[in-house]
């Protein structure tokens, strides 16, 4: 057991931490603002890592990558995650969708959809929700219809990210067997997001534009080679990257960047010395050893070639849990003011708290909520038989 | 960073785990100490040629968390941490070669006493007054029934006493957790001085902290147990015509069992390594954990006597021991507030420093 990182990742990290504070600029607040230099500005940023060798480094050297090591990729997930993702819709492509592409895809998509991953110059979207399908995924019904040398696409996908960014890609999930059992006769489809037949709806959320959308399909025409992993077991393909996504975000990385923040503010404001102040900050930061240790947990099994599998939900369990309270404790802290936001020029900390604690009201939902975790580590984990 | 264990780590951990198997079940059976020192545990933290075996927390932490399982009772925290640490860190050549040895060996059992009725915790000034005849009372004084030597903490520093003759009494307490604890009382006992009265503070605090997480690592063990308990219970017992583990309301409290003995575990495995790294700077670490546990070992056990319904409530059920301990645990060495007001400063929060 070793707590410390080496002095090569430590030094890695400060390279990283160096290029971030020359390259981020003091506007940015992540992506879901109500500003038109976000989208360039994280594009521009993706292509200045790739230049670097730094976007994909994990990924094996044949698809562009540089093989780095697991605890390379986390110390990658951290910085960015802690400043807000400064990468914006592309930790995506790097985390699993491009590995979704290596492991299921043919050589010829291989070729066509992973360098300009690697380059940074795509924005995917994930096109899994629909209306009546959510943590019960695989009752979707959007339809693709197997017509020889193409797929016809009809339905309609929701809280689809990103998909206004504009995306330029969606990894869509679609039915295209409607008489086999539900998680039989689901397909993935590559889709080109400028096909005739797709419309994007911005859906507002709490935290502002840009988060959510409504994708319908129409008619959409999807050639044949398009199709990721084999036809009716696109449920092998999702389950797959699924466990990519659970440690693909250093979430508690920005919880302990913003119990920094809140320290300095309560030095500042003279509440230091307050015990009530310095017993709720405590317990945010005893949580937040708690939630990196278990990530930390599920990095070294990978290291050691295990994939964590209920490892990852209980990080997952811990870290969304996290985000929520760091939020909750810290307008707590700012007490009135905590209700001005970030356009106020009194709001405390420049919003960065009342943005925080906004954008983790679903942490707890996005990607498995919390209670689908909990049924992952009480079935798989501990063997406990379903729920009729 | 990695958090496997090496393969000394994980024979270490496996041989105690198959001996609490052996050892555990009943607990009034077989006098588990001589195997344990056989094993070279009573030493884990003297050094060898103290006649130890040299280790570290990290292996102290492995063995107590297997021996939470049992549980086993033991003085292997009382003598191998709470006696032999000031002994090593603050003791002359002399006293560490008296005492050591015998302590390493398993011969000679030692403890600290520490708190006084009228403490609030063991960070409150302690009366006794340190002279080379002591006289007052030391409550919840581990092991103390049939220690040998006793480290003694005073208003002036630390001394060292050896339990002779009738200038020291020691009652056993009635405690729900059911360890040889007691409550020593000093009749002008003969005491001397163990290091000065300048650093007796940071070292106690270093010793207290070492204690706390292997007690830590001994409740990981209850903790553990007692999941397994409940995911077993869940599993058989049937209501409604369906295992009870099949209600989401049952087994969601098994996963976050889960989910709290698993953080415990690895804050205890992270603490245990920065004590064995640098004490002075574990604060945080041991901090976190400590005050973290105390909140979520308590939520386990009541999640778990939950799931159980009232057979867990019956002493013919094995649950309530590790219960107790895990109480005991919660309530020794620092409560949650004391360890986050430390966690706080350890973190540059307010102007004490
Ligand atoms: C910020 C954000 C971004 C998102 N981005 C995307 C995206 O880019 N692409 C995409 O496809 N989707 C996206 N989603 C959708 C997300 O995947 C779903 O919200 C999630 O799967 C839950 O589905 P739902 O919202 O329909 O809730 P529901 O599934 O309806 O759940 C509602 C409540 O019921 C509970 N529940 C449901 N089933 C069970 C069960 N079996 N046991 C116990 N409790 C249960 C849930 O835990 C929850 O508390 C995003 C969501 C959020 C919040």
């Amino acid at each position: 057991m070793d707590f410390a990182f080496t002095a090569e990742e430590e030094a890695f990290r400060a390279d990283l931490r160096a290029f971030l504070d020359a390259e981020v600029p003091d506007w940015w607040r992540g992506m879901f603002v109500d500003d038109e230099r976000t989208m360039p500005f994280t594009r521009e940023l993706c292509r200045m890592l790739a230049g670097r060798g730094w976007l994909t480094m994990a990924w094996p050297p044949e698809h562009g990558g540089a093989g780095a090591s697991v605890w390379m990729q986390a110390i990658v997930r951290e910085e960015m995650w802690a400043r807000e993702e400064p990468r914006g819709p592309q930790y995506m492509n790097l985390n699993y969708i491009g590995p979704l592409v290596m492991r299921f895809g043919t050589p010829e998509q291989q070729a066509r959809f992973l360098p300009p991953m690697a380059q940074g110059e795509v924005i995917w979207t994930q096109g899994f929700s629909e209306p009546d399908a959510g943590s019960d995924l695989a009752s979707l019904i959007t339809r693709a219809e197997d017509r020889g040398d193409h797929f016809i696409v009809n339905g309609q996908k929701i809280w689809t990210s990103y998909a206004d960014a504009p995306a330029d890609w969606c990894l869509l999930l679609t039915r295209t067997n409607r008489d086999a059992p539900k998680h039989h006769g689901i397909s993935v489809l590559l889709v080109d997001m400028t096909t005739p037949g797709i419309t994007v709806r911005p859906i507002d959320t709490m935290a502002g534009p840009h988060e959510f959308n409504e994708v319908f399909l129409d008619d959409v025409r999807v050639p044949r080679e398009c199709l990721l992993g084999e036809q009716d077991h696109g449920w092998d393909v999702i389950v797959a990257g699924l466990t990519f996504e659970r440690v693909g975000i250093a979430r508690y990385a920005r919880a302990g960047r913003v119990i920094e923040v809140l320290v300095e503010y309560a030095n500042a404001t003279g509440r230091g010395d307050d015990p009530a102040v310095r017993d709720r900050l405590a317990d945010m930061r005893a949580r937040y050893e708690a939630a990196r240790l278990l990530n930390y947990r599920a990095v070294s099994m990978q290291a050691a070639g295990v994939v964590p599998t209920i490892e990852a939900s209980v990080a997952r369990m811990h870290n969304t849990q996290l985000e929520q309270q760091v939020g909750h404790v810290g307008l707590e802290l700012l007490g009135p003011l905590g209700r001005l936001r970030s356009k106020d020029p009194l709001a405390p900390l420049e919003g960065e708290i009342h943005r925080y604690w906004t954008r983790n009201i679903p942490t707890t939902v996005a990607a498995g909520t919390l209670e689908i975790q909990k049924n992952i580590v009480a079935q798989r984990g501990l063997g406990l038989p379903r729920a009729p | 960073m990695n958090l496997e264990l090496s393969a000394e780590q994980r024979l270490l951990a496996e041989t105690a785990r198959a001996f609490v198997d052996r050892h555990g079940t009943d607990a009034s059976a077989v006098d588990p100490w001589p195997t344990m020192v056989g094993a070279g545990w009573s030493g884990l933290l003297i050094p060898e040629d103290q006649g130890g075996a040299g280790g570290g927390m990290v292996d102290v932490a492995l063995v107590c968390e297997a021996l939470g399982r049992g549980p086993v009772s033991s003085p292997l925290i009382a003598s191998g941490v709470l006696a032999a640490l000031p002994v090593l860190w603050l003791g002359s050549a002399e006293q560490r070669e008296r005492w050591l040895p015998g302590l390493a060996a398993g011969a000679t059992v030692g403890t600290l006493a520490l708190l006084e009725p009228g403490m609030r915790d063991e960070w409150d000034a302690p009366r006794i007054a340190g002279a080379a005849s002591l006289s007052g009372k030391k409550v919840l004084v581990p092991w103390a029934v049939g220690a040998d030597v006793m480290v003694v903490v005073t208003a002036d520093g630390l001394r060292l006493l050896e339990v002779a003759d009738e200038t020291v009494r020691v009652d056993a307490h009635d405690t729900l957790d059911g360890e040889p604890t007691g409550l020593v009382m000093f009749d002008g006992a003969t005491a001397e001085p163990l290091g000065g009265t300048a650093d007796a503070k940071d070292v106690l605090d270093r010793v207290l902290d070492h204690a706390a997480i292997a007690e830590l690592a001994f409740a990981v063990g209850a903790a553990e147990r007692a999941l397994d308990l409940s995911v077993q219970h869940a599993k058989d017992r049937t209501q409604f015509g369906r295992p009870i583990g099949s209600f989401q309301a049952v087994a969601h409290r098994c996963a976050d069992m889960r989910a709290d003995v698993d953080a415990c575990r690895y804050l205890a495995y992270q603490a245990a390594w920065a004590l064995d790294r640098d004490p002075a700077t574990a604060v945080l670490a041991v901090t976190a954990a400590k005050s973290y546990a105390n909140d979520a070992i308590r939520r386990v056990f009541l999640n778990a006597h939950q799931v159980h319904g009232a057979i867990g409530f019956s002493t013919e059920h094995d649950l309530h021991t590790f219960t107790r301990r895990a109480k005991a645990f919660e309530l020794t060495h620092g409560s949650t507030a004391r360890h986050r007001d430390r966690l706080a400063t350890a973190m540059g929060l307010g102007t004490r420093r």
